[in-house]
């Protein structure tokens, strides 16, 4: 059984609060969409959870063991995986060996061919077994998407964050991305989705977190979360804010 | 077919080296000999150079210094260090079961002093048996002493990339050579530290007696060393080390966010490395006799970073390649020529030969000269079977989508 508690996190840099006491728990396969407008919290909470950043206070527990003091490999081993908003696969790696690089840290002892057996399922899967010994840098962008995805299937985490999986994408890979989300889920596995594009997380997730300039504004179902007037007021602004003042127009 | 040729052409390569110092009987014997155990312990300080900065993305220039800790070490060892059925009295001495382990007193820069093991001789009975330790001995205490100083550079650096990690290193080398260069009691500074052959007494290998200055000895020990890193590098090269090397090299975060414990890699490369670099200097110290602080100039360090560009920076086999010849390129363009009544004198334009071939290769083939030669013949046929995959990919869903329906 998954669980994941975030527990009042905060964190400052220098004298900005970027995040003010983010708290919520995801418990067993959930689907869960991350929105909030730019510079809202959404890259530095992954951080945090991923452990490449510490939280200024609070508390992060994955399965019952505390997480947020442990580097980031640990975090990984201990079940935790996460894409990056802009791809960071290993450029001058061909295909096969970015999908070998999780599973060896994973299981040290996995033999080369079973090792290859699972990354050419991963590979077709995301319909890229033909690229397996290109280097990823010859790899369009939406490619680079679908190999940190299969790297996160090699790594196999109870729990993943995907940082803007659409972002720039072509519909046909977005198809596949969505596929994969759908059997991630179906699998078992928690995911936590951060996207800017609004019909599909809406569509897509189970469950909504709104951050908004580093408070966790809304949790709960999409549609409730749709109608919430503050969600509202922090993507479109307040009526008063949109008018302009006097004397613009000359 | 074409995938095999590296393997053969090393396989060929190897048995040249071995059968080179018994098959060659020109007048120059003993210079190419020179020229080739200089090349393979160029080739050692390249390709570990190359595993730390291509491979694990380390831009590190404190190798030669680690090579330079391998020299003095075996160096200071075997000039200080001896063996004694009785005390002195007078040295500093530890009790080892029934030996006693003498320290002699600095040496300083004259030979004439007498040391406190000759005014202990001159009161010893004859029946005192005084030794040396083996070189081997001095030589293991480098290659030591080179792994921890590696370890330790290797923790400091954990957080220091690019600039940083190149300025500190250069620091460490710089603080490493004023240091030698200061304490001239010990290490006699810029006079040189004299270093015993490495078979003091020669050696008779399947019946062939080598005197202590032959280079067929100091040759094979190079060599072979030359073959044990390279061996064990190419076997690092290709597991999971390896891999994880290059994941931290493209992107450190990545690759701790998908499990790899960096610090723990990063530190193994440094000491692996520098390891490797201190066991070529202990063993080139007792082939060239004599070490001074001008090994671990920046120039020297240049140079090894320049055989590894050249040949390339993500092959180790590449950069020991480049490293043999760039060593004897260098050599051979020493000879000055004639044209018309201007001579020129190539021991130094060979330097602004080198340079221009350095820029040329930095600026056209990144890679080196040697790796994308390398990579050619080892990724035969992959672009082909991508292709072949795609197309056989696209035919399959052309066919499906024109598939009638039932």
């Amino acid at each position: 059984m998954i669980r994941l508690e975030v527990h009042n996190i905060c964190k400052n840099f220098g004298g900005r609060q970027v995040l003010n006491g983010v708290s919520f728990n995801v418990e067993g396969p959930e689907r869960i969409g991350l929105i909030g407008p730019n510079g809202a919290g959404k890259t530095t909470l992954t951080n945090i959870l991923d452990g490449v950043i510490k939280p200024t206070t609070g508390r992060v527990h994955l399965n019952g063991k505390r997480i947020d003091p442990l580097p980031p490999f640990e975090v990984a081993q201990a079940g935790f995986g996460r894409t990056f908003q802009v791809s960071r696969a290993f450029r001058r790696m061909t295909v096969l060996e970015n999908l070998y690089v999780p599973a060896l840290a994973m299981t040290p002892t996995a033999h080369r061919r079973d090792l290859r057996k699972r990354a050419m399922e991963v590979l077709e899967f995301l319909t890229m077994e033909h690229l397996r010994n290109e280097y990823a840098r010859a790899l369009s962008g939406g490619q680079l998407k679908l190999l940190e995805l299969g790297r996160l299937l090699m790594l196999d985490p109870a729990i993943m964050v995907l940082d803007e999986p659409f972002a720039g994408v072509h519909p046909k890979l977005m198809d596949i991305i969505l596929q994969y989300i759908y059997k991630v889920n179906d699998d078992g596995k928690a995911i936590i989705i951060i996207s800017h594009d609004m019909d599909t997380i809406f569509s897509l997730s189970k469950r909504l977190l709104v951050l908004n300039y580093g408070d966790l504004i809304a949790d709960g179902d999409p549609e409730v979360v749709r109608r919430d007037p503050t969600v509202i007021e922090a993507y479109l602004g307040r009526d008063d804010e949109a008018e302009c003042p006097d004397g613009l127009d000359g | 077919m074409r995938k095999h040729i590296p393997a053969i052409a090393g396989t060929l390569a190897v048995l040249f080296l071995f059968a080179f110092p018994f098959a060659y009987r020109g007048a120059d014997y003993d210079y190419l000999m020179h020229l080739w155990i200089t090349a393979l312990f160029y080739a050692i300080l390249a390709s570990s150079w190359s595993l730390l900065a291509g491979y694990a993305g380390q831009f590190s220039f404190g190798h030669m210094a680690f090579m330079a800790l391998g020299a003095y070490a075996t160096g200071l060892f075997s000039n200080y260090v001896y063996l004694a059925s009785a005390p002195t009295n007078i040295c500093s001495e530890f009790k080892l079961g029934g030996i006693y382990l003498v320290f002699l007193d600095p040496l300083g820069v004259t030979t004439a002093k007498q040391t406190c093991l000759d005014i202990a001789k001159s009161t010893w009975s004859r029946e005192v048996i005084l030794t040396q330790p083996s070189i081997f001995w001095g030589i293991l205490l480098g290659i030591v002493l080179g792994g921890v100083f590696g370890f330790l550079i290797g923790r400091l650096v954990l957080r220091l990339r690019a600039a940083y990690l190149a300025l500190f290193t250069i620091g460490f080398s710089e603080i490493l050579r004023a240091t030698i260069s200061a304490e001239i009691p010990f290490t006699r500074g810029q006079a040189g530290l004299e270093v015993p052959p490495l078979f003091r007494d020669g050696i008779t290998v399947f019946g062939s007696t080598f005197s202590a200055t032959d280079k067929v000895p100091p040759y094979f020990v190079m060599l072979f060393l030359f073959l044990l890193c390279m061996a064990i590098m190419v076997w690092l090269e290709r597991s999971r080390f390896g891999l994880f090397m290059r994941s931290l090299r493209e992107d450190e975060e990545a690759a701790a966010a998908l499990g790899v414990n960096t610090v723990r890699y990063k530190i193994m490369v440094f000491v692996i490395t520098s390891t490797m670099a201190a066991a070529a200097g202990a063993v080139q110290a007792h082939y060239i006799g004599i070490i001074s602080p001008n090994i671990l100039i920046l120039l020297q360090m240049s140079l090894v970073i320049a055989m590894a560009v050249i040949g390339g920076l993500e092959s180790v086999v590449g950069a020991a390649v480049g490293a043999v010849i760039i060593s004897f390129t260098l050599e051979f363009l020493r000879t000055s020529f004639v044209i018309g009544s201007v001579t020129i004198d190539m021991s130094i334009w060979r330097l602004v030969i080198f340079g221009l071939l350095l820029m040329l290769t930095l600026r056209f083939w990144r890679n080196g000269l040697i790796h994308p030669i390398l990579l050619w013949f080892s990724r035969a046929g992959v672009k082909q079977q991508t292709m072949a995959k795609r197309t056989a990919a696209v035919a399959d869903t052309a066919s499906g989508d024109t598939e009638e329906p039932a």
